[in-house]
């Protein structure tokens, strides 16, 4: 299948559209947005509403429409499956969760009139974002990154008059033009090098032809990582994280912490896992499947090592918590690694849907980071609302100040770390299972995020100390109820997360299944080197 | 009757969490201390139907649990009794498991017994009462959860539970130095609880395809069994640098709880910080955690390991016991003699252990029990001086003999239990695990068998030099009552008012189990226990 190919006019028909059907109803949102302040004078409360119905929209006819197919689509752009599937549900939960969050913190002080702007912005990353998970497409994956991050920057920068969110801004849009041109470079490489945007048919041209260039080859799938590593905030390219974090308004942050990383982290496990299974998970003659797999995990453990190094020494609770996803990023990265023993085992003989490690243990993970982050930028939002301030130790004694919340955040924290009876323990060990059933040098990123867990206790207690530990006579803080219930009800999904480890368990498994449309032919391509 | 026989042990977990939710509803002081004091009493109570639910009549030969011909554990049916399992994660094999066997027996009991004790302790606790009576028993759910899961993943998760209310009763309600007690405890446990999580990894991948299971399991019964280290032994040479380092993550998890010299640094600080009933659930319940995971995990999942790496093991427990107590010898202040002092006395079962004969064992699991009854019993008494004089410092006692005697009769107990006399609780214990260190020179034990013979003069010198810390302990515990309780009267001491008759309820049922078992110490040599050790030395390789 040649992808540039200009054929007949293609029109889609409901057997295209419909494993597609979530992105197209949050295209109907934004023209929904976009037409909302013609008919009312409250433009922002109205957009919001019709924001958050249409996410709930997108997520009912995902979840009625949207499973049952897998394989590729519109001409091998987009490629539908259920890790796919699971992923757009968590993102439209979360999405939800961020408007919800924004009614109650930041929607006393936008000003009126930037609610369609606002809301535009956000359903077009989501958009962005749920595309990033669906597409093995080289072509489609620049575009899907492009798509995230240009309305990310510009709500980076959205609170106008706030110098830091200007510099943000800035620093962000700086560092993804940077960054985007190297992805755009190692991508049109790779079609120079194989003659396909495919990332399967690149790996199977791989297998064929063998080096093909290595320098030229080491350079483009540098150029890929370092694009999509931008959006994870890997490490070295996480500098604009903290300061994007500290710059924007707290659903923005909170939105970036979760959502974009999530999608990048999902566009580059289906890149990775083309290419391992196009190349039969093993190296080739010229393409060393290994060196791709240590490249991961020393990313992953630098930057989950970077990250909670760095946290020690913040005072701004979004920095704080910005360091902190660093540092999660970094463990999912390191699942990331899992591209040749463990997945290969577990791939089925049937066909080329496969069962995925590191796509059930990053499902997984996903599901319970999103839960705490919702929760701890929201009770972060609401302190802020009330009082002002960002700084942690403005959190003394919140403990009688403010008794739901600071429990809230206890456990949020308590979850971070990865301490049992909470959800975030279950991630993390889930994670750190599937590493060591590879055995051998995987022991050593088990071992490395067991230290890692011990760094990140300092820090996350710190908090949980301010708000219990230290005296302060400031007087309560009165915050949103409704925020409050945001809080509390993550913090309950957590405990209840833990619980019911083994339904999410199996809601994993059974979702970190993917389409690789390279494995087919490369079965087969192996079954013949083997025959003959 | 029959509903409670099977759920006893789910319902002894459980009921002080449940009392700790009913207690968040509350309104005034006294309903919340009243709870908590009832629903530690009812647990307390709960427990004493052990007695009868028990079975005492298990004929040999003793395993943990027996199994049958194709390798499937049969339910009830080795020592481990009372069990009740349910599927939690059937992916991971993780169970819901809960038993009770002569190990666990003791320990729950004083669990109960000490919480109870130390919730009437914490009568006069004035801060946020509920607050602290509901963490309070959120800690004691923990400490049965430890003591009676049977799984390695639910006692990993018990395990970390009882550090998060530990954390907040110390940093909250503790003394000048509160923030930084509380968080290196926290940051030392971590430490350790890491290592436990990768060999919880580790294990669980390692004993894939037992029983022709293709999942793990982390059955600790099923685990603790010879088959389970032949099969083992398929995967991973038994003595391999793997079952080692694995041996010793354990080792250090549990040591750090223990504590052994050197990573006890956080238990004087923790014991000074700590409010007085949380100092007598810290040293008499917590410490015994570790204890109990070394019996429980480390040597039945890695007996090989062990016995190769006695000498190490041995030689922290010996170091512990002199470091200790020359340490509390030098304090200055009361409350951290009693802490070092649990750091000498804990180093006999780190000793016991590592010896690893029937006596030492068995000396080890008496001085857990005994160190419990005295220890918390000796905090108690700190905390009855402190909160009439305000400080601790030894040299500024004197003379409490006239002002407080009763007081300083049940004192006298305590240190005496505490020196080790004979006919008081502390000498059992102490004595056993030595008689079991020279035992280990004899030419049929496990360790002189290992080395044919070459550890022999390792094991004299260590048994010789374990033996001067009994003097030592009687030095400094014979040393802190004359300071304290003897010599001139103290003007400033002279209107104390005597002990009142709270105090006078809680340190009369710990003097009464100090001297019950001195004087009759088969109390704690239930037959169950010597069915439980056979069962564990049987593991070992060994029939006794």
């Amino acid at each position: 299948m040649s992808t540039l190919a200009i054929g007949l006019p293609f029109i889609p028909g409901w057997d295209q559209l419909h494993p597609f059907i979530a992105d197209l109803c949050l295209i109907g949102t934004i023209v929904a947005i976009l037409l909302t302040p013609f008919f009312t004078r409250m433009a922002n409360v109205a957009c919001a509403v019709v924001a958050l119905v249409g996410v709930g929209i997108s997520l009912l006819a995902l979840l009625v429409f949207g499973g049952g197919s897998t394989g590729l689509f519109f001409r091998g752009l987009l490629v539908a499956d259920q890790f796919a599937v699971l992923w757009k549900v968590m993102l439209l939960v979360f999405v939800a969760g961020v408007i919800f969050m924004w009614f109650t913190t930041s929607m006393s002080t936008m000003h009126e009139g930037d609610g369609p702007e606002f809301f535009t912005l956000l359903i077009g990353a989501t958009l962005g974002m749920s595309l990033m998970a669906s597409t093995s497409n080289l072509l489609m994956l620049v575009i899907a990154v492009e798509m995230s991050s240009l309305p990310s920057y510009v709500l980076a920068g959205f609170r106008k008059t706030h110098r830091v969110g200007a510099e943000a801004s800035l620093k962000y849009v700086l560092f993804g033009a940077v960054t985007s041109a190297m992805m755009i470079y190692g991508v049109s490489m790779l079609y120079g090098l194989y003659g396909t945007l495919h990332a399967g048919e690149v790996a199977k041209a791989m297998q064929a032809a063998g080096a093909g260039g290595s320098v030229l080859l080491i350079v483009a799938m540098l150029g890929l990582i370092i694009g999509i590593g931008f959006k994870i905030s890997a490490v070295p390219f996480h500098f604009w994280c903290p300061d994007v974090f500290e710059g924007a308004g707290v659903d923005v942050a909170m939105f970036l912490s979760v959502a974009s990383k999530g999608g990048a982290l999902a566009l580059l496990l289906r890149v990775l896992m083309e290419i391992a299974s196009g190349l039969g998970y093993r190296n080739v003659p010229g393409v060393s499947l290994t060196a791709l797999c240590v490249t991961i995990g020393v990313l992953g453990a630098i930057t989950a090592t970077v990250g909670n190094t760095a946290a020690f020494v913040q005072t701004n609770i979004k920095r704080l918590l910005a360091y902190s996803s660093i540092a999660h990023a970094g463990y999912m990265l390191c699942a990331l690694s899992l591209l040749v023993q463990h997945n290969n085992q577990l791939a089925t003989a049937s066909g080329p849907v496969q069962l995925v490690g590191s796509a059930q243990a990053i499902l997984l993970y996903l599901a319970v980071y999103l839960f705490m982050n919702l929760g701890a930028f929201t009770v972060a939002g609401l302190i802020w609302r009330v009082t002002g301030s960002e700084d942690i130790n403005d959190y003394a004694a919140l403990g009688r100040r403010a008794p739901l919340l600071a429990a809230s955040m206890a456990i949020f924290m308590f979850s971070f770390v990865g301490l049992p009876p909470l959800a975030g323990f279950v991630a993390k060990l889930n994670l750190m299972v599937v590493l060591a059933r590879n055995g051998g040098w995987w022991w050593a990123l088990v071992v490395v995020i067991g230290i890692n867990t011990i760094f990140s206790l300092y820090y996350y207690l710190r908090v949980v100390k301010v708000m219990y530990l230290s005296e302060s006579d400031r007087e309560d803080v009165a915050a949103n109820p409704l925020g409050v219930g945001l809080a509390m009800a993550s913090a309950l999904m957590l405990v209840i997360l833990f619980i019911g480890w083994g339904p999410l368990n199996r809601l994993a498994t059974n979702y970190g299944r993917m389409y690789l449309s390279s494995q087919s032919a490369a079965t087969g391509a192996t079954a013949m080197a083997e025959s003959r | 009757m029959d509903f409670l026989r099977h759920n006893l042990l789910t319902i002894l977990i459980f009921l002080p969490m449940v009392g700790a939710l009913v207690l968040l509803g509350l309104r005034t002081r006294d309903q919340v201390r009243w709870t908590a004091v009832g629903v530690t009493a009812a647990t307390f109570l709960l427990s004493l139907l052990l007695f009868a639910t028990y079975d005492w009549g298990q004929k040999g030969p003793y395993a943990y649990v027996q199994h049958d011909a194709s390798g499937n554990a049969i339910h009830n049916s080795g020592v481990v009794q009372m069990v009740q399992q349910a599927s939690w994660i059937p992916a991971f094999n993780i169970q819901y498991k809960v038993g009770i066997d002569g190990l666990s027996f003791p320990l729950v009991m004083l669990s109960t017994f000490i919480c109870f004790l130390s919730c009437i302790a914490s009568w006069n606790i004035q801060k946020m009462t509920k607050g602290y009576m509901a963490l309070f028993l959120f800690l004691e759910t923990g400490i049965l959860g430890v003591f009676l899961s049977l799984d390695f993943f639910l006692f990993y998760v018990f395990f970390e539970v009882s550090l998060l209310p530990m954390y907040f009763l110390i940093g909250i309600w503790g003394g000048p130095r509160k923030e930084y007690a509380a968080i290196k405890f926290f940051l030392y446990t971590l430490v350790g609880s890491i290592g436990l999580l990768i060999v919880l990894i580790g294990t669980y991948l390692y004993s894939r395809g037992f029983n022709g299971d293709p999942n793990g399991t982390f059955d600790l019964v099923t685990l603790a069994s010879p088959q389970f280290q032949a099969h083992l032994g398929t995967k991973i040479a038994l003595a391999s640098a793997v079952a080692k380092t694995f041996f010793v993550l354990l080792m250090i998890g549990f040591l750090i709880k223990v504590p052994a010299v050197p990573v006890h640094t956080w238990l004087p600080d923790a014991h000074v910080e700590a409010p007085t009933p949380i100092s007598m659930i810290l040293a008499a319940i917590l410490l015994k955690m570790g204890g109990y995971g070394i019996f429980r995990i480390a040597y039945p999942l890695y007996p090989e390991a062990g016995k190769h790496l006695w000498l190490v093991f041995a030689v922290i427990g010996v170091v512990s016991i002199i470091y200790g107590a020359l340490c509390a010898m030098a304090q200055t202040d009361f409350k951290k003699l009693v802490a070092y002092s649990s750091v000498s006395h804990m180093g006999f079962v780190t000793l016991g252990a590592a010896m690893m004969t029937p006596a030492a064992v068995n000396g080890a699991l008496f001085m857990m029990i005994a160190h419990g009854i005295t220890s918390a019993m000796m905090f108690f008494i700190v905390g009855v001086i402190y909160e009439r004089a305000h400080h601790r410092e030894l040299s500024r006692f004197g003379g409490l003999a006239t002002t407080m005697p009763v007081y300083t009769g049940f004192s006298t107990v305590g240190c005496f239990a505490n020196l080790g006399l004979p006919g008081l609780c502390g000498f059992i214990g102490e004595v056993m695990v030595l008689i079991g260190a020279f035992q280990a020179a004899r030419p049929d034990s496990i360790l002189m068998q290992q080395s044919q013979g070459g550890a022999y003069p390792w094991i004299i010198t260590l048994a010789v030099i374990s033996c001067f810390g009994v003097i030592l302990t009687a030095g400094y515990m014979l040393w802190t009552i004359q300071r304290v309780f003897f010599g001139p009267e103290k003007p400033e001491y002279m209107g104390f008012a005597e002990v009142d008759q709270r105090e006078v309820a809680i340190l009369t049922p710990l003097t009464v189990m100090a001297i019950a078992l001195g004087v009759l110490p088969w109390l704690m040599f239930f037959v169950f226990t010597q069915q439980t050790v056979s069962a564990l030395f049987r593991i070992l390789g060994v029939n006794v």
